[in-house]
């Protein structure tokens, strides 16, 4: 019996409908709907509900900030669809044209085993974890740049904020890169002269696609049962109907008063400013000796010059005019794609701190309400609130909030 | 929390002969996170007309005192027809070893299908998985996706033994063991969105959102919870509704929380803490900001 169970099925179904002309296939109703050529020009990333939990699931499990891995889905309308994902195994440190090559078998697999269960095995793009809103680096903009190159519609990177789930607001956003800053990718030139004629700044690399979230129908009616309150949910039913009714009781997470995330924030920013003097340092470091050797060659030119003028006045042939880029070798320009990085890196870690304290301010503002209301003392409503509401209410207002109204 | 109604059903311990010298204990309960979840009803989903149910495997760990961790499920080939059942082996184990290069710590514990029946061929295939997760017992999880009428969607959670004097394949008892979801508190934020997703009537919602609004929600909720406690401490007052004590109890452990400490200068303290570091996140954001727009300026 075991054995008729493990003999293997039958190889899978011969692949559907082989490639009819697709014109045909497609019925009026979705013509225009269905672009074949990738015409219609992406307008909003859609992330259905099991590609969220996936990528929390392995942003969580996943040691650092490296979790990464491929999200599959479909377009539509200008509307892409992701609809699937898997992790991709960490880079191995050892040899890296190994690992490279064992990372591009483990895809393949992965994809001819998901296209074998029926799920979308077209790959979109990819996705990535990282922590305190900064997502910028090396691994990310690379990679970003090939798939943008090879993939239809260029593909998006979803980044996912762990520090700001664990705040108890999962937060996802899609990127690509932009047209500017892949035209200088592709010319790998990141010298000033070039970042200025493209007019690159950290907030120009990438643009923002919008993002929704999608539960499909079965999910939802899922998640309605497992949310549902069984028994009478009205004001006044018993107080025993409230314990636990639900199969999920509501979190707080998002009132917790602690500020533990500020300082690893604030040592993150610390960090990145340190290195991104370092970068500067060695830029201004290139910059001296690129002008240095210009000099050089500039005075050997003009000796030279002098030279000649007085030679000719004597009467004698004038030494040739040699090429002077093969005497002095002038550096190239360095790249700035580093410090580029880097200053994105400390604005978004400053963007997340901006949110974290206003966020902050307003919960205080509260707890020192509820504090004085507690003491059932209303006449001591007290100075420090009157005194912060503005304040934070300003703050709240300038990061690009409304203020809250209570 | 729960993941099916309430079954009177008594959670039996059933030591099958063959498992007597089994390594660690059996399986007791099962915990399965949101993704094994999500993988098997998306799975669901995608299955051909031809098939009635899809099966797919558990990964998971096993803890010492019996607890069965489900952490995430992958779709495995199969067909079943009147005669045979069949499950794609070499597809399990590509899938397996695939799932095994991310996420080494996760091992097979059991299987799951759709559909809420057992019959014969789930005995055949838990027979297969117990060979896969030897020596430890396979578990088996059988998820109603609800999608039939008058059916309640829920998961249960069996291990399953021979039985019989001569035990055969194609016979088990499918033993029911307690099942709940469980996640990590990280995990909660993704869960909240997507249940507030599901709730909107279009099932799709714009994001993301700012902490501010998360902050509003919650804010809102516990305003609502409080004046339910209101209602209820009134009508208990006015003597329509005869207090519980223990509800007492509780009302006063939360909310006679002592807050002297608090009133002496660590909210004012912690204000100004808040009130400088929002400075210095501007101060920074800007300094990035003018050094950016400077390395554009050249010298000449």
């Amino acid at each position: 019996m075991a054995a008729a169970l493990a003999a293997s099925l039958p190889a899978p179904q011969a692949a559907p409908t082989p490639a009819a002309p697709m014109h045909e296939a497609i019925p009026a109703s979705m013509s225009k709907v269905i672009d074949i050529e990738a015409e219609i020009p992406l307008k909003c990333v859609q992330l259905d509900g099991m590609v969220v939990s996936k990528i929390i699931k392995h942003s969580r499990e996943a040691q650092g900030p490296a979790a990464h891995g491929l999200i599959l889905g479909l377009d539509l309308d200008g509307i892409l669809e992701v609809s699937n994902s898997f992790p991709l195994p960490n880079h191995s440190s050892d040899d890296d044209d190994k690992s490279v090559k064992g990372v591009a078998r483990y895809q393949g697999a992965m994809l001819r085993s998901l296209k074998e269960v029926q799920a979308d095995d077209s790959v979109v793009g990819f996705y990535q974890a990282m922590t305190l809103g900064s997502f910028f680096n090396q691994t990310l903009v690379d990679t970003q740049a090939i798939h943008q190159e090879k993939l239809r519609h260029g593909g998006v990177v979803i980044v996912h904020d762990v520090s700001q789930g664990a705040r108890g607001n999962a937060s996802f956003r899609a990127f690509r890169l932009t047209k500017a800053f892949l035209d200088a990718y592709k010319r790998n030139n990141f010298s000033t002269p070039s970042l200025i004629s493209h007019r690159l700044t950290f907030s120009s690399m990438l643009e923002e696609v919008p993002l929704k979230i999608r539960t499909n129908a079965l999910l939802s009616s899922f998640l309605g049962t497992l949310a549902e309150v069984s028994g009478p949910s009205l004001a006044d039913a018993g107080p025993s109907a409230a314990m636990s009714s639900a199969a999920l009781p509501p979190s707080f997470s998002a009132l917790d008063l602690g500020s533990s995330s500020v300082s690893r924030n604030l040592e993150h920013i610390i960090e990145a400013v340190d290195s991104y003097k370092t970068e500067e340092g060695n830029l201004a470091y290139l910059q001296r000796q690129i002008a240095r050797e210009k000099a050089r060659a500039e005075a050997y030119v003009a000796k030279r010059k002098e030279e000649n003028a007085g030679r000719v006045a004597q009467g004698l042939a004038p030494l040739p005019e040699e090429d002077v880029s093969r005497l002095f070798k002038v550096p190239a320009e360095p790249s700035r794609l580093e410090s580029l990085l880097l200053l994105g890196k400390i604005d978004a870690f400053g963007k997340s701190l901006a949110e974290t304290s206003s966020v902050g301010l307003v919960k205080i503002d509260d707890a020192v309400r509820a504090a004085h209301g507690s003491m059932g003392d209303r006449g001591r409503h007290a100075t420090p609130t009157r005194a912060t509401r503005p304040g934070a209410a300003a703050i709240a207002g300038g990061v690009g909030q409304p203020p809250n109204p209570y | 929390m729960p993941l099916s109604v309430d079954s009177s059903a008594v959670h039996i311990q059933n030591f099958a002969p063959g498992f007597t010298t089994t390594p660690g204990r059996a399986p007791t309960s099962v915990t399965v996170h949101p993704v094994a979840l999500f993988s098997i009803l998306d799975h669901y989903l995608r299955r051909t007309d031809a098939q009635e149910r899809v099966i797919g495997t558990l990964l998971g760990k096993r803890s010492e005192n019996g607890e069965i961790e489900v952490r995430s499920s992958f779709a495995v080939l199969h067909s079943e027809t009147e005669e045979q059942v069949a499950v794609d082996m070499d597809y399990l184990k590509t899938m397996y070893e695939l799932h095994h290069k991310v996420n080494p710590k996760e091992g097979i514990v059991g299987w799951y299908s759709t559909g809420s029946n057992l019959n014969t061929y789930s005995a055949l295939i838990h027979n297969f998985y117990s060979q896969e997760t030897a020596p430890h017992q396979a578990i088996h999880l059988a998820l109603n996706t609800g999608v039939v009428e008058g059916e309640q969607a829920g998961i249960k959670a069996y291990v399953g033994s021979p039985v019989g004097v001569f035990p055969k394949p194609e016979n088990c008892v499918f033993t029911p063991i307690p099942c709940e979801l469980r996640f990590q508190d990280v995990e909660r934020s993704g869960f909240d969105l997507l249940t507030g997703t599901a709730a909107s009537p279009t099932s799709t919602a714009a994001h993301p959102t700012t902490d501010l609004e998360v902050l509003e929600n919650s804010l809102q909720s516990v305003s609502a919870m409080l004046d339910r406690v209101l209602s209820y401490v009134r009508s208990v007052l006015s003597g329509e509704v005869k207090g519980d004590p223990a509800v007492g109890r509780y009302l006063m452990d939360t909310l006679g929380a002592s807050t002297d400490d608090l009133e002496k200068n660590g909210f004012n303290a912690s204000l100004q803490d808040t009130l400088m570091v929002s400075y210095i996140a501007s101060l920074v954001r800007s300094q990035a900001e003018v050094s950016s727009r400077l390395a554009l300026v050249t010298a000449t």
